[in-house]
């Protein structure tokens, strides 16, 4: 009897499972490939609502404006959809999606982003969970890193959808590099080339730091070369000081790890190299240290990937062939090791409105957008900046003509250490109070150790503010998702 | 029921062309017009600072916190030092606009060849958009451009790196905020003052020449004094929008480089936009309401005592 019972009741298991996985195959849209499936779902979609001349509308980062707009042409061929953008710059973004959770308008169905906006956004109810759209569209990630994977998702749910592989990297100038190569061997015993730590890198920076009207290695500079560049500004620093920091920046009950030994070193480490900098990098962004690079005028830049492109395509450019792209260089991180952390500075991606009229519509957009044959081809856009993420990327022809073989291994290299920013609400208030007092350290109005006090004040006092309890279970669930890579240590 | 009708209106009519009630129906439409326009909000906005609201979550979940706000406020370090930063700016600038006012309008009040013209390009600045006179300044300021080129024979001349940072040096970029703003409103402190001169009784001058008083004692006796309503009415109104100052901050430096150049509108913004601290945004406001009220206030009632003394040394 029990024998029966059990035969039964295994039975009865088999088909339940062969009925559920035989459904869950019916519900995903045909088409062999992602892009496929997601044109499928769309036209499905439009056909099952029966919409005339559906029309959607894109958040866009105005950066992608001259680059964006043809792949939306182009969904409107495969699919009808009517794909307009609204631009703005990307720190102007952030706002209109905290309006949009006051206004509930429905006026963007696509938002164009950096994940670290999906924390104050899904708590504000802006965002669309896609996990049930992914279900019928099933997309395909595989070939890209875990640390940029693990951003795309939330408390355990998808929000965002990755095409940007924007990770810090390091440029050096090779030419000039060349050229000192024998003073360098013999001050240094070894060969100019990438730094495999950040002191190594301020070491480059200081020996290659040459003042106007100098002659070195049988080059005469009219103009100063200064050893260093990279981003120390308001808005900016935050984005590059966890490379600094080596591990994470709480501990699991959301203590700030900062004001320790490790902190103190990463601050002094961070803004010490600023003395080898152009004297306006504290008020520097993108639109300053691009063409400054461009122009020749730094022996080393720590930046987003697009720099190198920038420098090699622009035509006003300096020192177009003359770059060696390097990953992150390693600190002594918490660990006591050293460890490479490259953090994923402002890799854009894509995100659906929840107040949209129809999100699963804009769903199939940003599946086929982001897909891996769509995707790379907006990777291999020669006006877009979209940086190569996936492995893909090291073998497609028209990503590599883009970005150079050596970059594109580089930063392939450097993906495996590419790490989030922040994936906790209220982000944007921690990276202020970071920013503040890195600029004060700088400006040499307060020292690394008073800094490191005030960033822990700083950081408790937002923790108690949106509910400590949250902020743990939040900061918790992010690092156990590796968007960090780091993990809790033992003792905490 | 026809004849009930007419005499209700004609006793509505009746009570309608009274005087007393006439004259109350604009004074109802002003309250209104006040109520629906002034007081909802405010008090809207005094209710979301008594409660515990960031944006970043539902209008639903948000609780009563009583007045925690307004000592969150009031011990944030940063909204002092912003505050600070916004009088410094503020008092620096609206110094200089009324003595170059002043100056401007002491030249321009006198009849000569050409003065409309002189008045018509003097009073160009208050006329630019303020975003475009922001982004003017920020290509006149930018370390190889045309203000640094310029002075580089005077600033090479004393020793000093020609190359001053505008935007990038702390110091220098409160200062290019500040000129900015002169250059921008010394033209609304001119046409105050223009007026001002415009307005003085010329048989006051006249009697003071004919007693053998000189140009400075004219000036100093008899044209300042009267001129004093004018200059503050020209203080309350700068100071007044000066303390508001927020689209040079954002446009020349956003707040940078590091916070030098954060004004308190500045500080407001992020708070609200950036960290979505909306009932933190609606305490500050409500202290910044009271703090400039009261100074705005008093310098009324300063310029209030002022016209008395005026017109009271005019009768006598």
């Amino acid at each position: 009897m029990k024998r029966i019972f059990l035969a039964t009741l295994i039975l009865m298991g088999i088909t339940v499972f062969v009925a559920s996985t035989a459904i869950a195959a019916m519900m995903v849209h045909p088409g062999k490939t992602v892009e496929e499936r997601a044109i499928n779902g769309a036209k499905a979609y439009i056909k099952k609502h029966n919409l005339k001349n559906p029309k959607q509308t894109m958040l866009l980062i105005s950066l992608f404006k001259n680059s964006q707009p043809k792949y939306l042409r182009q969904w409107k061929k495969l699919t009808g959809v009517d794909m307009g953008s609204i631009q703005y710059g990307y720190t102007d973004i952030p706002a209109k999606i905290m309006a949009e959770a006051v206004a509930k308008t429905g006026q963007y169905d696509v938002i164009n982003h950096f994940p670290y906006v999906i924390p104050d956004a899904v708590g504000a109810g802006t965002l669309q969970p896609l996990d049930a759209y992914m279900a019928k569209g099933k997309p395909d990630f595989t070939g890209i890193d875990s640390g940029l994977l693990a951003q795309q998702k939330y408390k355990g749910k998808t929000y965002w959808f990755i095409l940007d592989g924007d990770h810090i990297a390091l440029f050096l100038r090779s030419d000039i590099m060349k050229a000192a190569a024998k003073e360098y061997k013999a001050k240094f015993g070894k060969d100019p080339g990438c730094p495999d730590t950040m002191a190594e890198w301020e070491q480059m920076a200081k020996f290659f730091h040459t003042k106007k009207g100098a002659t070195r290695w049988g080059m005469k500079f009219d103009q100063p070369l200064y050893g260093a560049q990279a981003y120390r500004s308001i808005n900016f620093s935050y984005r590059h000081f966890p490379a600094y920091m080596g591990g994470l920046l709480f501990d699991k009950n959301m203590n700030p790890t900062i004001n320790s030994p490790n902190g103190i070193r990463a601050i002094k480490e961070f803004t010490s190299i600023v003395k080898y900098m152009p004297p306006d990098v504290q008020g520097w962004g993108t639109p300053q240290l691009y063409p400054h690079w461009g122009s020749g005028r730094a022996f080393s830049f720590m930046s987003f990937p697009s720099a190198m492109g920038y420098a090699n395509r622009n035509p006003k450019s300096k020192i177009s062939g003359k770059q060696l792209a390097c990953p992150v260089p390693a600190v002594k991180g918490a660990s006591g090791k050293m460890v490479r952390r490259a953090p994923q500075a402002a890799g854009t991606g894509y995100m659906v409105n929840a107040h949209s009229k129809h999100p699963e519509l804009a769903y199939y957009f940003i599946q086929w957008f982001t897909g891996p044959t769509q995707g790379d081809i907006a990777i291999a856009d020669p006006a877009g900046f979209w940086d190569p993420m996936r492995m893909s990327n090291l073998t497609n022809k028209a990503v590599l003509a883009k970005h150079t073989e050596p970059f594109v291994k580089m930063t392939m290299k450097n993906a495996k250490n590419a790490i989030s920013l922040l994936m906790i609400e209220g982000n944007y208030e921690y990276f202020n109070v970071l920013d503040k007092n890195m600029a004060q350290v700088m400006q040499g109005n307060i020292s690394a150790e008073q800094a490191a006090k005030n960033v822990e004040k700083g950081w408790n006092r937002i923790t108690d503010d949106i509910g400590r309890k949250e902020q743990i279970a939040a900061w918790r669930a992010s690092v156990a998702s590796g968007a960090y890579i780091d993990k809790f240590a033992p003792t905490n | 029921m026809a004849q009930a009708t007419i005499k209700e209106r004609k006793s509505l009519s009746a009570w309608l062309s009274q005087e007393k009630v006439f004259r109350l129906i604009p004074f109802i439409m002003v309250e209104a017009t006040f109520l629906l326009l002034l007081a909802v909000p405010f008090m809207l906005t005094i209710y979301i600072s008594l409660l515990k609201w960031r944006a970043n979550r539902p209008f639903e979940q948000a609780y009563f916190h009583g007045l925690l706000n307004y000592v969150r406020v009031l011990t944030t370090e940063d909204f002092w030092w912003a505050l600070g930063r916004t009088f410094y700016f503020a008092g620096t600038a609206v110094f200089l606009e009324l003595i170059f006012g002043f100056l401007l309008a002491m030249l321009a009040y006198k009849q000569f060849r050409g003065r409309r013209l002189y008045i018509t390009i003097f009073l160009v600045p208050m006329m630019v958009v303020p975003v475009v006179g922001g982004y003017n300044f920020s290509m006149i300021y930018i370390d190889s451009g045309p203000l640094n080129q310029i002075l580089s024979p005077i600033t090479e001349a004393m020793g000093v790196n020609p190359r001053i940072r505008w935007l990038s040096h702390p110091i220098a970029a409160q200062w290019a905020i500040i000129l900015a703003d002169v250059w921008q409103w010394t033209s609304l402190t001119f046409l105050i003052f223009l007026s001002g001169f415009a307005a003085l009784p010329q048989q006051l001058t006249n009697a003071a020449r004919v007693l053998g008083a000189s140009r400075w004692q004219i000036f100093w006796k008899v044209h300042f004094p009267l001129l004093k309503p004018a200059i503050m009415i020209a203080v309350i109104i700068r100071s007044m929008e000066a303390l508001k100052l927020f689209d040079l901050s954002v446009l020349l430096t956003f707040g940078g480089p590091g916070t030098s150049t954060e004004t308190i509108a500045f500080f407001l913004w992020r708070q609200v936009w950036q960290f979505n601290k909306y009932s933190f945004g609606a305490a500050a406001s409500i202290l910044l309401l009271f703090m400039f009220g009261t100074l705005i206030f008093y310098g009324i009632y300063l310029l209030v005592r002022e016209r008395s003394i005026v017109e009271e040394e005019r009768m006598g």
